[in-house]
């Protein structure tokens, strides 16, 4: 992670992966995004949780150079995602909400098309490939066309895809929504042995318990703003009591927020 | 960290982008019975109906028979009616989670646009070539023998990216592939038959002629027909500069706007 092309003249950027300084983001009359502030630390694995429509695909897209914000400033890895999207490109993997890739064509063909594209060379690509579909458990349906795969197989495919040119922070949006509950512990054991390697991530999940296992730290992001941040365990004491939940203080915010906003509203 | 830099290789990512396209045509052949097997039912059905039509020394084609002076039509016609695939391929690519793959890697933008331009073009020029085959079959004549047969084929890819370029943007700013899918074929189907393909612009409605004579259809339909010697008063050098200028400013007006709607981050 020590990268001398990194981070020029920042001070932060030793330790930070991600910078979110003041963003806001509006789509015509909803705002999506109303003044975020968050800082992820390298090699740690963040979740942003909310609630439908609380503004979590809008940062993750705007930190993914996908989209521009209207207000404030983002830097992945010292890079300022404005002035400077093809560094932080070339540092980053995105695991979207849909699957980004092509149906008509096979898993192999894929990898190897988003690798070159990513810059590695064919060979490289094609070891990559191998070397990926063989620890995603993939390996035996690399020369079937995508549009054949079962929803497990393409997210561990669109996975394998953001992972080609080994980014050092992985996004990853709502990566496990929609999946059985095998499915999903595969896809946890794959993450989990990725942070292992150092790879920093960034992820949206509506399921509590992921975020209560997995994550480091924790983003509540309600109405387009962070109500709450902390580790698991600081945010269930916010829930009060001994044997609080994740859901329990997730709930407890997100409507003392909402009664908060109507509060004031006129 | 990987050895991932930020590169600048417009041309090899285009040409990967180009590679994927026609890897998709050869792995779904089903795609290719629209551009390459309906254009050599279209010139069967038109020339077995209106063939002998006209008769020599009347009507349309004065010097030669229909037949010499329909076939040119046709082929910039099936051209035409190519092109809007251009567009709606592109958009399938933007409306899918693709393009966000695309968006966040490390690559040229414009070569997904690029790309797709150069794979089209190897399509429309098997089609001009498999459309001359049958022609010929059916008795059409060309003057100069293979290097005749290559410069309309040259003449026909010129038109067809210039008016797939036109699609691209359109289907872009159109934005929603179903409603593109109806409306690009539209102007296609009217510019194909308000020109000289069916009939000589003296021919046709009072209306028309103004607009017919204008047509990029016109200008390439008169310089096949000036190369093929179906119509030896045929000049070549004006139609030819017409087509020039038509195909450059297709090229570049909507092209930079095509080019620019696809980057755009939202």
């Amino acid at each position: 992670m020590s990268d001398p092309t990194a981070a020029p003249g920042t001070s932060q950027t030793a330790t930070t992966a991600i910078e979110v300084a003041g963003v806001r983001k509006a789509f015509g009359q909803v705002t999506a995004l109303a003044g975020v502030d968050l800082t992820v630390a390298k090699g740690t694995l963040t979740a942003l949780l909310g609630p439908n429509g609380a503004g979590k695909t809008t940062l993750v897209r705007i930190i993914a150079t996908l989209a521009r914000p209207d207000a404030g400033r983002v830097r992945v890895f010292g890079y300022d995602v404005l002035t400077q999207a093809g560094q932080v490109r070339a540092h980053i993997g995105l695991t979207g909400q849909y699957a980004g890739l092509d149906d008509a064509l096979s898993g192999h063909d894929n990898l190897i098309l988003i690798g070159r594209l990513a810059g590695l060379s064919r060979g490289q690509a094609a070891r990559r490939a191998a070397e990926l579909t063989a620890a995603l458990g993939l390996a035996d349906a690399t020369q079937r066309l995508v549009r054949t795969y079962s929803g497990g197989m393409r997210r561990r495919l669109d996975l394998a895809a953001s992972l080609m040119h080994e980014p050092d922070l992985l996004v990853l949006d709502e990566p496990t929504t929609g999946l059985d509950p095998g499915s999903r512990q595969q896809l946890w054991a794959i993450l989990t042995a990725l942070k292992a390697t150092g790879t920093t991530m960034l992820l949206t999940t509506q399921y509590l318990e992921e975020a209560d296992r997995f994550a480091d730290t924790v983003h509540v992001l309600h109405h387009g703003k962070i109500i709450a941040s902390g580790t698991p365990g600081q945010l269930k004491s916010l829930a009060g009591g001994k044997g609080g939940s994740l859901d329990d203080a997730f709930l407890a915010l997100t409507r003392g927020a909402g009664t908060a906003q109507e509060a004031v509203a006129p | 960290m990987t050895a991932i830099t930020v590169h600048n290789r417009p041309a090899r990512d285009s040409a990967l982008i180009a590679g994927r396209n026609l890897q998709v045509l050869r792995k779904n052949p089903g795609r290719m019975i629209y551009p390459l097997v309906q254009p050599l039912v279209l010139l069967v059905m038109f020339v077995s109906v209106f063939g002998n039509l006209a008769i020599n020394g009347h009507g349309p084609g004065a010097t030669g028979t229909y037949r010499e002076f329909l076939i040119p039509g046709i082929i910039i016609e099936n051209a035409a009616l190519t092109a809007p695939a251009t567009g709606l391929a592109l958009l399938r690519d933007a409306s899918s989670g693709l393009a966000d793959r695309f968006r966040s890697l490390p690559m040229a933008r414009a070569a997904v646009l690029a790309g797709r331009l150069a794979s089209d073009a190897v399509v429309f020029a098997v089609q001009a070539i498999l459309l001359l085959a049958l022609a010929t079959l059916l008795g059409f004549h060309v003057q100069h023998g293979v290097a005749g047969l290559a410069a309309i084929t040259a003449v026909t890819v010129a038109f067809a990216v210039g008016f797939a370029v036109l699609s691209a943007w359109l289907a872009l700013l159109i934005n929603d592939p179903e409603t593109a899918e109806r409306l690009l074929f539209f102007p296609a189907i009217a510019l194909a038959f308000i020109s000289s393909s069916f009939a000589p612009v003296a021919y046709l409605a009072g209306w028309m002629q103004p607009i017919a004579r204008v047509n990029p259809v016109t200008a390439a339909v008169g310089v096949i027909r000036s190369i093929a010697g179906g119509d030896p008063a045929a000049p070549l050098a004006a139609p030819l500069l017409e087509l020039g200028c038509w195909t450059a400013a297709l090229v570049i007006i909507p092209g930079t706007l095509a080019a620019r709607r696809w980057q755009a981050a939202r």
